[in-house]
């Protein structure tokens, strides 16, 4: 076999594997439980959720992590191999975890006082906001930082030596720039967060009409052979997964300018 | 003027130090080095992006060394020339106007001149990905001009050009610079670059100036064997003074059995007779003579005999390799085509050779 068609082989070979496990999906779709499933109140409540707490995680993620991607992509600063470092703690570091690693930190005095002062995360939906947040945080500030990393300093030392501030030259060059990367980062984070369990169950736990996001409620529905429900929420999922990609490629063709 | 004084810079294995440097209002200035002296780090910390270790920097009345690079008032134009490539062209011009908040309708006649001497406004309304190579250097000329900087910064500015724009560039420039008159500091390697365009130039090697001078002065008269080299000198000879005739007021060099007589008040160093020398020859002024053509007394101090070991034809000129007899001493000898064509020369044919006083030049 040529080398060509081996190298293409293979790609279709996992196209197959993925078009598969969704098409199998439908296997069970059509049932009277999967309408029912559909309508269901806790089911419209874990997507309305889920679409909630990813897009607030995903703000507090972008509001944190734009600035700590610039820092990384454009100064030197001491420590910076470190704090490079701690970005990939939640890659490496399971999401359940990193769950009960929060868990810990609120039976702690400082997380005490958070909870009895501030906000109540154990158990509560800002804690999946939180679960989620520190999910993606190292995630989105890597990815944006590879976006800014493809835009040559020049830009910026031009923008500079014609008058603009830093901050100007910020707004008006290098977010215009890497805007297309920018947002593809924004995409992926969310779904990230969108799809997020280990961290959020183990947090803010799994309670139907209050903290069951949509990942949850597919692990809920199987663990009670709720087969409908499990299919209807992942194919929600899919579908949102499949529209994000869509989404991503679009950005990709547009805001391109070479 | 623009006055850079002491400027050291550290940067990883790069060490600028005490660099001077000034320019005259409207001046064109070269920093003349090779490739990875440190040049455009000069030109980072003039700009303010990178901090210097020492130094002070005046542009105008002034000193800007702890001023922030925006309130400078100094343009650049980087080696990959950095147009902003979502704006168009026209707005790639006015950037500079709107980031310093000036008064567009008082530069609306200005950047239309501008414009105009360009040519560029059939370009106006496109992107910068859809221009070509010499209209992208020309916008971003453009662009560094229409703020009207105190100083305009250059950073090999016809680098990466075919040869036939890369002309039309750098006549554009001195188009420009005749008219317009920007105080301007342009780093570059190239040597053909500031014949064509610099009034003064600073020769820097290795982090330091090894030279500053008027162009003319710099080119025919290197300092030193290492400004000679690096300006890519022929016909390099280390000397020895073989006497000084008080009489003539000549000093006598010799160089592998060969005498060259040199004026001495050419030369304000003192030379003692036995000091061993640089004798800098330039090519070009190396006279091939007709046969039986009357030669003047003049060139008659230093003329010499030998015959022609090559020839080597170049686009606008040939170089006649000659060997001198007495010694093996090798001249590399430039001479324009036509005047080629007339000597109807071969290589192995005896011919004679004459040198003008001013195409000797002796360094310590």
């Amino acid at each position: 076999m040529s080398f060509r068609y081996t190298m293409i082989g293979a790609a279709v070979c996992i196209f197959i594997f993925y078009l598969g496990l969704i098409l199998s999906l439908f296997y069970f779709v059509g049932g009277k439980g999967f309408w029912e499933a559909l309508s269901h109140p806790y089911t419209l409540f874990s997507i309305r959720l889920s679409l909630t707490a990813a897009t607030i995680a995903t703000f507090f993620a972008v509001l944190i992590g734009l600035p700590s991607a610039y820092a990384l992509s454009r100064f030197k600063f001491r420590g910076k191999g470190i704090l490079d470092t701690f970005l990939e703690i939640p890659m490496i570091l399971s999401p359940i975890a990193l769950g009960a690693a929060f868990l810990v930190f609120f039976n702690t005095p400082l997380g005490e006082l958070i909870q009895t002062k501030g906000i109540f995360f154990v158990f509560e939906v800002p804690g999946i906001v939180l679960a989620q947040f520190a999910t993606i945080a190292g995630l989105t500030t890597r990815l944006m930082k590879a976006s800014l990393d493809e835009i040559s300093p020049r830009y910026e030392a031009v923008a500079r030596s014609l008058g603009s501030s830093p901050w100007q030259t910020f707004y008006r060059v290098t977010l215009p720039l890497s805007f297309r990367g920018l947002l593809a980062s924004v995409i992926l984070s969310w779904a990230k967060a969108f799809g997020e369990f280990g961290a959020t169950v183990t947090l803010a736990g799994a309670m139907p009409g209050k903290t069951e996001t949509m990942p949850i409620a597919i692990f809920t529905a199987l663990a009670s052979a709720n087969i409908d429900k499990a299919i209807v929420l992942i194919l929600i999922l899919v579908a949102f997964g499949l529209f994000i990609l869509y989404g991503v490629r679009l950005t990709g063709k547009r805001f391109r300018y070479d | 003027m623009i006055k850079i004084q002491d400027l050291t810079i550290l940067f990883e294995s790069f060490k600028i130090l005490n660099l001077d440097i000034q320019i005259e209002e409207g001046g064109f200035h070269f920093l003349l080095g090779p490739t990875g002296s440190g040049k455009t780090l000069v030109l980072e910390s003039i700009m303010g992006l990178r901090k210097p270790k020492s130094g002070r920097i005046w542009i105008g009345d002034k000193e800007v060394q702890d001023v922030p690079p925006e309130l400078r008032g100094i343009s650049y134009v980087p080696q990959d020339l950095a147009l902003f490539p979502h704006l168009k062209v026209k707005e790639n011009i006015l950037f500079g106007i709107r980031a310093r908040n000036l008064d567009m309708k008082t530069f609306e006649e200005y950047v239309q001149a501008l414009v105009g001497v360009m040519k560029i406004d059939p370009l106006l309304e496109r992107y910068p990905a859809h221009l070509s190579a010499g209209e992208k250097k020309r916008v971003a000329l453009l662009r560094a001009l229409a703020p009207k900087p105190k100083l305009l910064l250059l950073d090999e500015p016809l680098s990466g050009l075919d040869p036939s724009i890369k002309i039309d560039i750098q006549r554009l420039l001195k188009n420009l610079h005749s008219s317009f008159h920007p105080t301007t500091l342009c780093v570059t390697h190239d040597f053909e670059e500031v014949y064509f365009l610099g009034d003064e130039i600073t020769i820097f090697i290795d982090g330091k100036v090894e030279q500053v001078g008027k162009r003319d002065d710099v080119f025919l008269k290197p300092k030193s064997k290492k400004v000679a080299q690096f300006l890519g000198a022929r016909n390099l000879f280390r000397a020895k003074i073989l006497r000084n005739e008080e009489l003539s007021q000549r000093l006598i060099l010799g160089v592998d059995g060969l005498e060259f007589s040199i004026p001495s008040s050419l030369y304000q160093k003192k030379m003692e007779v036995g000091k061993e020398v640089d004798l800098f020859i330039r090519p070009e002024e190396v006279m091939i003579l007709r046969e039986g053509k009357f030669v003047k007394d003049s060139l008659k101090q230093n003329m010499f005999e030998g015959k022609i070991l090559d020839i080597a034809g170049k686009e606008r000129y040939q170089t006649v390799y000659f060997q001198a007899t007495p010694g093996n001493i090798l001249f590399e000898i430039s001479i324009p085509n036509y005047a080629f064509r007339n000597l109807s020369l071969s290589t192995g044919k005896k011919v004679s050779i004459a040198l003008r006083e001013e195409s000797l030049w002796v360094m310590s």
